[in-house]
């Protein structure tokens, strides 16, 4: 029997993330007051309060700032996929993105080791924003 | 005043809800609940200090020395050694099973009151001597202080403050222990060592009966029981009010008679931070 997946609920305010990954396009808000690039999106600018925002496109490369390796399964989807790794990525670009690593061993990984997005096209809908170490 | 915490956790289901029902955008990584979000943190910590399990051990079995002193305690009969700890499995990594705090059915209630009206009751009080509050962040993952100052520091300095003491007045410490990572980053922002030096303060018995700092004497969330902020303030305040039996502070346990103990409590991932101090009444 199959598991459902858990995929993302976008709401107004990340629904352009979430479009842009399907696209494979890693995109996030910038203040156009000041130059922020922030993480989650929000109406207005958590820096200068300004709501004059723009979308860019992230390069897609960042360091990991920390990382937790999953050994038991909380939901049934990810039995199979034990272990597993759950990072925070910050990107070159500014924010702060919580992801999979992989591609490495988990006991491989460190903090602060360059990463680059992979995309995870896990329904027609959704593609996960996942990052490998280079 | 009662203030009262009860919940039927191992059944009830409701804290498995609180921890468990994530967001879907972090779910579907799968990411869930708080040893997750924690395992986070105290990886960075590791990074940060080059120490993690090797700290984190003296925590656990410390305070499994303190439960193993305390009837109540869910883990009153069961001693932790180092092969125990190392040997748990992992949960979230770098968190193995006895890093993390436990799930109970029960609940605590402390009453509080006037120094006027305390007076006339059966039981010697303890008072509240200060207080200190610090939320420092509302999106964790977007924080970059989890391997500190988180907001232990500012919440302590002000409790400091408006008690009028410093740290070496303080005789124990009841630290909210969601996780073995939480009373070492706590008592580091406290000041009680510098950054990354946990290891060489715990090691020895520090925080155990007959210690020099006794942290956590009930066994604490990790192993006497899980009652959110009541844990670490309901043990205070026994203690002070000397109705700890076996493992009261003084005599009994080889430590010092306490006048002043510090508690904390802390919300989120280290989001948020309470520091309470109490004195013998």
């Amino acid at each position: 029997m199959s598991v459902e997946r858990i995929l993302p609920a976008p709401d107004a305010d990340s629904k352009p993330f979430w479009d842009g990954c399907r696209e494979h396009r890693l995109k996030f808000q910038q203040c156009a007051e000041c130059g922020e690039v922030r993480w989650p999106p929000s109406i207005l600018c958590p820096r200068c309060h300004s709501q004059d925002t723009r979308w860019i496109e992230a390069s897609g490369r960042g360091v990991i700032y920390t990382f937790a390796v999953y050994h038991q399964a909380f939901h049934p989807a990810f039995k199979d996929k034990l272990p597993y790794v759950v990072a925070v990525v910050k990107l070159d670009e500014g924010p702060m993105l919580l992801t999979n690593i992989v591609g490495r061993p988990p006991e491989s990984l460190a903090c602060e080791m360059p990463v680059q997005v992979e995309w995870d096209d896990i329904s027609e809908e959704y593609s996960l924003p996942k990052f490998r170490p280079i | 005043m009662v203030i009262s915490y009860g919940h039927s956790g191992l059944w009830g289901g409701g804290m498995r809800q609180l921890l468990f029902n994530t967001r879907p955008s972090e779910a579907a990584f799968g990411h869930f609940g708080a040893v997750g979000r924690y395992a986070l943190a105290a990886r960075r910590g590791m990074h940060a200090f080059s120490r993690g399990p090797e700290t984190w051990k003296h925590i656990a079995m410390g305070q499994r020395k303190w439960a193993n002193l305390n009837p109540a305690a869910i883990m009153h009969a069961k001693p932790m050694s180092e092969e125990d700890y190392y040997g748990a499995p992992l949960v979230v990594d770098p968190f193995r099973l006895f890093d993390n705090c436990q799930m109970n059915d029960g609940g605590q209630a402390i009453i509080v009151t006037s120094a006027e009206r305390a007076r006339d009751l059966k039981h010697r009080p303890a008072l509240i001597m200060g207080l200190g509050l610090d939320n420092p962040c509302n999106e964790i993952a977007q924080a970059q202080y989890t391997a500190g100052p988180t907001g232990a520091k500012k919440a302590s300095q002000a409790a400091l403050n408006m008690a009028g003491i410093s740290l070496a007045d303080v005789d124990a410490c009841q630290i909210y222990d969601c996780f073995t990572y939480t009373v070492e980053l706590t008592l580091q922002d406290y000041g009680f060592f510098g950054y990354g030096e946990g290891e060489d303060w715990f090691k020895g018995g520090t925080i155990e009966p007959g210690g020099r700092m006794p942290v956590n004497t009930s066994g604490g969330q990790l192993s006497e029981a899980y009652f959110m902020g009541l844990t670490p303030i309901s043990e205070a305040v026994m203690q002070l009010m000397g109705r700890c039996g076996p493992r009261q502070l003084g005599p009994a346990t080889q430590t010092k008679e306490p006048e002043i103990i510090l508690c904390s409590d802390n919300g989120g991932t280290l989001q948020s931070h309470a520091c309470l101090i109490f004195r013998r009444g």
